[in-house]
């Protein structure tokens, strides 16, 4: 790397301009010094990730399960500052579970206290001879072998980390079984129950032997105008709290989606074959309320709580306690698998937390195999004993054991929907997935800006790019294509643009929040005056960096199609029932989104963009 | 008349808007770990959430045991003389609560001096978890709840149009414990 000092000066605020590099084959952490140029262009979070990963590509080729893959935790310059839900970390790598550039947000406190730690940025590197995990002391690192963490689950590990550090206030992230026997969708939790969900990230952990990070810092946080990120702070509090739904949001948090989910008739049901669930009463947030809710949580710095804590007082499953469900969960793991009892939900919530899974790609495979099963595509014999029938709950978490576990079926299972597909072709059509990611819990079939969204996410078929689905059936669907490729643009841009903040997207998604306050946010932090239209460019610019990245991987146009289903598979419910999206009309936005992107008509960014990413950062 | 800052574990959340705030007002950085309050988690048996902060004690510990003279109060208000502290941390190990705090980079331990009169925190909490209220109005949560309680087992008696009724306050709602 060149060792040439270049400008700094010009951000007098929210970077410690430190990214440290710790390297477990050479037991050695270097920091990494950045300048102002790399700041700007990169912000943090994603970005910070998405740049280092690409330098990293350059130096030889990168196998996600390998020694040489790079995990990169990386929070943004707005974590842990007094602004709304600023809480948010990236964890990006290359996936394990798609082969191409993979990131999963994370909420809780983690990310703050990793800058209070002193670093903008953690990359990690090589692979430990022992299981360990790395205690970062306000910057300090120490690798610690710790043998004993071997099989212990994600938030049992999290305890026994802050017992044998004695500090009940460091932050811990860590990994279940399935992140040690590296099954490619396990998550990485924290502060017992978040977690770095999709894209496998807990695997990447588990092929470097580490088990878990420490962070403990109590450094200030670095902003340059502290009595002006105060002001823009409060009213934006103040206008969350005065927002008519936030008593609700509150109480339901990301439950509340089932209900409207289910009355738009887009809610995954029977593998994504329906959208609507005839018992979605039994399985909503008002069942939550009512019979499991014992209290609210939050991520760091959110007025909102979404998170809810659940408690099973009765029943089979009594004592059950997760921090959860989230939408998501509920839906995968609920009308997904025709599951109508929301205690089981609970108790496999708490399975795969524990065992360190993802939710929705566990949901998901284990719905295909009943879908599977139920049609003949798969023989008793193929699934090896395991009992899955729609709703059959002993068998669903037999399921999540096995993979967990790697036994049996569950081996296969284990490598995701493109190792699934692998074993059995026949499969092949009635699996939600792009790119081997499988399909968050949103049909797709109906709204055509929906599947772009999906069909061109730089990670594969999740949610958190572009989540369009509610402003289109909002605006009825006979809109032009062209104004829903942008709305999946705008959508591809603000959203990631979080992610590189280092906030959360709620209070935009569900309080209405101005995003122009996130410009205010970052202007007051930084001491540079800066636009909203300035921060969606860099994050414009980034999706550009993300796609060429994958471009290393061989993606094209080829790629960038929505599950099959959505154009062969026509709902029978619901106020959907027989749409599906013609095959021309997707050409056609696909076509016009490339264009607007930029890129060619085989969905290629242009070789001349390459030399943008390749400004050296800048070591001390 | 006193007032006091009081706790409702229940309703806490973990957000640390409290500690966010603290740290700002009272020291002027963006650093919960500079703060006068803290937000302690317990999971997942059992699941607690509880900022800990100074009760303002009538007979404190902390005062009792500075050896230096120290801790001094006003108004019922205890706060730390910067001048006469030591830094033994006497008054740390001594609280009963832990509500008084080290900093790596302070000279001296620091507490929650209630923000000479407005507590910022309880205007920043989303939860309503922290109250700030006059002495007397202490309990009365608790004194509600009891009530609130108590009338849910019995069967009351009225009358509406003239016709006799028997009510089971347990059947009609929930009944909410307000402050």
């Amino acid at each position: 790397m060149p060792t040439s000092k270049k400008e700094k000066g010009k951000i007098k605020g929210g970077y410690f301009w430190k990214i440290l590099w710790v390297d477990l084959d050479r037991e050695e952490a270097i920091p990494l010094e950045f300048d102002d140029a790399f700041a700007l262009k990169y912000i943090g979070g994603r970005g910070f990730a998405a740049k280092l990963l690409w330098d990293h590509l350059h130096k030889g080729p990168i196998h996600p399960l390998g020694p040489e893959n790079l995990l990169v935790i990386s929070p943004g310059p707005l974590a842990g500052l007094y602004l709304p839900a600023s809480g948010k970390t990236s964890f990006a790598s290359i996936s394990p579970e798609t082969g191409i550039y993979g990131d999963s947000s994370m909420g809780g406190s983690f990310g703050a206290e990793l800058r209070q730690a002193g670093l903008d940025a953690l990359a990690i590197t090589g692979k430990a001879r022992t299981l360990c995990y790395l205690w970062i002391d306000n910057g300090q690192v120490k690798i610690i072998p710790n043998e004993r963490l071997r099989g212990k689950g994600s938030l049992e590990t999290e305890g026994l980390v802050k017992e044998e550090l004695k500090d009940e206030h460091a932050k811990v992230a860590t990994i279940g079984v399935a992140g040690e026997n590296r099954v490619r969708f396990a998550c990485v939790n924290s502060d017992w129950g978040r977690n770095a969900g999709r894209t496998g990230i807990g695997a990447v952990m588990g092929s470097k032997n580490l088990k878990a990070i420490a962070v403990r810092g109590s450094k200030d946080l670095p902003v340059f105008d502290l009595p002006r990120l105060q002001r823009v702070s409060e009213a934006s509090f103040r206008s969350l709290r005065e927002n008519k739904n936030f008593t609700f949001w509150q109480e339901q948090g990301l439950m509340s989606v089932i209900d409207y989910v289910n009355e738009a008739g887009v809610m995954p049901t029977f593998n994504f074959r329906e959208g609507t669930f005839e018992h979605a009463k039994k399985v909503n947030g008002y069942e939550m309320l009512l019979k499991y809710k014992i209290g609210d949580t939050s991520c760091f710095a959110c007025p909102m709580a979404c998170g809810n804590v659940c408690l099973v007082k009765e029943g089979k499953y009594r004592g059950t306690v997760v921090e959860g469900p989230e939408y998501e969960t509920a839906c995968m793991f609920g009308p997904n698998i025709g599951v109508q009892n929301f205690a089981a939900i609970l108790k496999a919530n708490q399975l795969c937390d524990e065992l360190g899974m993802d939710t929705i790609t566990a949901g998901s495979l284990i719905g295909v195999l009943m879908e599977a099963h139920e049609s003949g595509l798969l023989s008793e014999r193929d699934l090896d004993g395991l009992h899955l029938k729609w709703g059959e709950e002993e068998g669903i978490f037999e399921a999540v054991q096995r993979i967990a576990h790697r036994k049996g079926i569950g081996d296969i299972l284990a490598e995701g929907c493109l190792g699934v597909m692998k074993q059995w072709p026949q499969l092949r059509p009635i699996i939600s997935q792009v790119k081997g990611l499988e399909q968050s819990a949103y049909d797709a079939r109906i709204a055509i800006s929906m599947a772009l969204g999906y069909a061109t996410s730089d990670i594969g078929a999740h949610h958190a790019r572009a989540w369009t689905i509610a402003k289109e059936l909002e605006m009825g669907m006979n809109w032009p294509l062209e104004k829903k490729a942008d709305l999946v643009i705008y959508h591809q841009t603000l959203r990631p643009l979080f992610d590189m903040l280092g906030v959360c997207r709620l209070p935009w998604i569900e309080l209405g929040f101005d995003e122009h306050r996130y410009a205010e946010f970052y202007s007051a932090v930084t001491g540079v005056e800066t636009t909203l239209n300035d921060l969606l460019q860099r994050s414009m610019d980034l999706y550009d960096l993300t796609r060429l990245i994958n471009m290393k991987f061989g993606i094209s146009r080829k790629d960038d199609y929505p599950p099959e289903r959505v154009f062969t598979l026509p709902m029978t419910e619901g106020p959907h029932a027989g749409k599906i999206l013609k095959r021309e009309d997707y050409e056609e936005i696909l076509d016009i989104y490339y264009q607007k992107r930029g890129w060619t008509r085989d969905g290629l960014v242009d070789e001349k963009k390459i030399a943008n990413f390749n400004d050296p950062l800048v070591t001390s | 008349m006193s007032w006091k800052l009081a706790v409702v574990p229940e309703r806490c959340s973990g957000c640390k808007l409290c500690e966010l705030v603290c740290s700002i007002h009272r020291f002027g950085v963006n650093n919960p770990k500079k703060s006068a309050i803290r937000v302690m988690v317990v999971y997942p048996h059992p699941i607690i959430r509880m900022p800990i902060v100074c009760r303002q004690c009538k007979v404190a510990k902390c005062m009792e045991n500075c050896p230096t003279g120290a801790i001094v109060t006003k108004d019922g208000i205890y706060d730390i003389d910067e001048e006469k502290c030591i830094s033994c941390q006497q008054c740390v190990i001594s609280c009963p609560f832990g509500a008084i705090f080290l900093h790596d980079e302070m000279e001296t331990p620091f507490k929650c001096n209630l923000c000479n009169g407005t507590p910022h925190c309880v205007d920043a909490c989303p939860k309503n978890a922290l109250l700030f209220l006059p002495e007397h109005v202490l309990g009365q949560a608790q004194r509600m709840a009891s009530v609130l309680k108590y009338a849910h087992m019995k069967e009351v008696e009225y009358v509406e149009r003239g016709e006799r009724k028997v009510l089971k306050y347990a059947d009609i709602e929930k009944g909410k414990g307000e402050d």
